[in-house]
């Protein structure tokens, strides 16, 4: 029985398990699961992940999710998965640990505290907390630094100053892709203080190509839709009235 | 060169390290980091963990922070440490980084709003937020009501295991953070959940005597705190009685 794994594609942490999925030749059924459409609220998908969030898996009768559990487990049982994705050696592999604990409380907090409660959710009627983005704004740019003078510090391109890509560099980059979504100019202010990260970003998209444009496309295909809408509602907000609604 | 382990007794991850070890017979050396007087914030501390958080560990010359990445480290690299703490079999390896995820996202992430802005925050003059506070109890309530239901839905420890694992020992002492809280409000949170309050009395049991000596300083903390707010609403009775 195949792999399947449930995912959209317009969440990080999906993309990064299809990603992974693809570049290792891991035969899977992509199972599209829209949560802007609530479709991970379904009894169906309850059962699979009773949490309702993207991505989960389904290994023979095997049921997995929290993407970096997900990773790990493809890792290390699918055979043919080349060391460098999640190191044997004890030292290599506890520092990869460390670095996606840490990006729960940083990197994902920063980038999906705006991206997730400013803009995806009140634009889908989906519940969303409006102070989370004032404090992810700080959180995001103090992530960024970290990556720039710690985690990417090293001879190599990669996470660690690792000369090839492990799982959590797919993690993390898929993470500050989700930045897309924000407007042009914001982006732009946010991300281009660090050129380290602006180059292990186009490193992990060439390590992993074709398949992380690919992957992304998705996000691409919605991103003007969205920064278009974004506008209307700061435009109408101006004018006293507001099309989202913070539900709780 | 023995195990350093940089530590405050106040901290979750760091109990949860310090627990480990003993119970496991780790020979280790606690360094204590005293966060209420920023002491993470040295010079010092920040050679050893840049991100300036307990707890953190130097073994030999390797360097170690996030107590997740620890407890897995310690599991596999120190011998004699029992399997079930950090299970060879892939899926239930796989089960306990899948709760242990979670964890950081919910459990962590209310308990910690919850107990900063109600009790450690005003305790040392930071500003605290009472929304924070409250959106937190919802996540706390919320995350609960998960471990009761899902999380210990098929054994007595986490991910149906009958034996505890290091997501038990993590996320139990998570939740002991609760006790600083009055015990009008510790009680109403959890008593509500009958699973949840004998899984932390069973991994006290397996981790026995070290949880509660470990938790000693914890609950030394407790007394002080509702001593101090005991005092402070005596006066303003007395204040609102003139």
């Amino acid at each position: 029985m195949t792999l399947k794994v449930y995912a959209d594609r317009l969440s990080q942490p999906s993309r990064a398990v299809l990603i992974f999925c693809k570049i290792n030749g891991i035969d899977f059924e992509e199972i599209t699961v829209e949560f802007l459409k609530h479709q991970q609220f379904t009894p169906e998908y309850k059962e699979i992940n009773p949490m309702s969030q993207v991505p989960a898996i389904v290994d023979g009768t095997f049921k997995l999710f929290e993407s970096h559990a997900i990773l790990i487990y493809l890792a290390s049982a699918y055979p043919g998965v080349p060391d460098h994705w999640y190191p044997a050696d004890v030292f290599k592999r506890a520092k990869i640990h460390s670095v996606l604990a840490w990006h729960h409380s940083y990197l994902r907090r920063g980038a999906t505290g705006i991206v997730y409660h400013s803009i995806m959710a009140p634009l889908h009627g989906l519940t969303f907390d409006p102070q989370v983005p004032e404090q992810a704004r700080k959180i995001l740019p103090k992530s960024l630094s970290i990556l720039e003078d710690y985690w990417l510090e090293g001879t190599g391109p990669f996470l660690f100053g690792n000369s090839e890509p492990s799982i959590a560099d797919l993690s993390l980059v898929c993470e500050i892709m989700q930045l897309e979504f924000l407007s042009e100019k914001e982006y732009r202010e946010i991300l281009s203080p660090y050129k380290k990260v602006l180059k292990w970003i186009e490193d992990t998209k060439n390590a992993t190509g074709p398949y992380f444009d690919e992957v992304h496309m998705a996000l691409f295909n919605v991103q003007n839709e969205i920064r278009e809408r974004m506008v209307k509602q700061s435009i109408s907000s101006h004018k006293g009235g507001s099309e989202s609604e913070c539900i709780k | 060169m023995a195990l350093k382990v940089y530590a405050d007794r106040m901290s979750q991850p760091s109990r949860a390290i310090l627990i480990f070890c003993k119970i496991n017979d780790i020979d280790f050396e606690e360094i204590r980091v005293d966060v209420l007087k920023n002491q993470q914030f040295s010079p010092e501390y920040k050679a050893i963990n840049p991100m300036s958080q307990v707890p953190a560990i130097i073994d030999g010359r390797f360097k170690l922070f996030e107590s997740h990445a620890i407890l897995i480290y310690l599991s596999c690299a120190f011998p004699g440490v029992a399997s079930h703490w950090y299970p060879g079999d892939l899926s239930n390896r796989a089960k306990i980084h899948s709760v242990l995820d979670w964890h950081h996202s919910n459990l962590r992430r209310g308990t910690v709003g919850l107990v900063f802005n109600t009790i450690l925050a005003p305790l040392v003059g930071l500003p605290s937020n009472l929304q924070t506070a409250k959106e937190a109890e919802k996540i706390l309530m919320k995350s609960l009501s998960k471990i009761e239901n899902f999380w210990l839905k098929d054994g007595r420890f986490l991910v149906g295991s009958s034996q505890p694992s290091i997501a038990d020992i993590s996320l139990v002492c998570e939740i002991m953070q609760l006790e600083l809280l009055s015990e009008k409000d510790c009680d109403r949170i959890l008593s509500p959940y009958k699973k949840v309050v004998k899984w932390i009395e069973d991994t006290k049991k397996a981790t026995a005597p070290h949880f509660d000596e470990v938790h000693d300083f914890l609950f030394k903390a407790q007394k002080r705190i509702r001593e101090r707010k005991a005092t402070e609403s005596g006066k303003n009775e007395v204040k609102s009685k003139l």
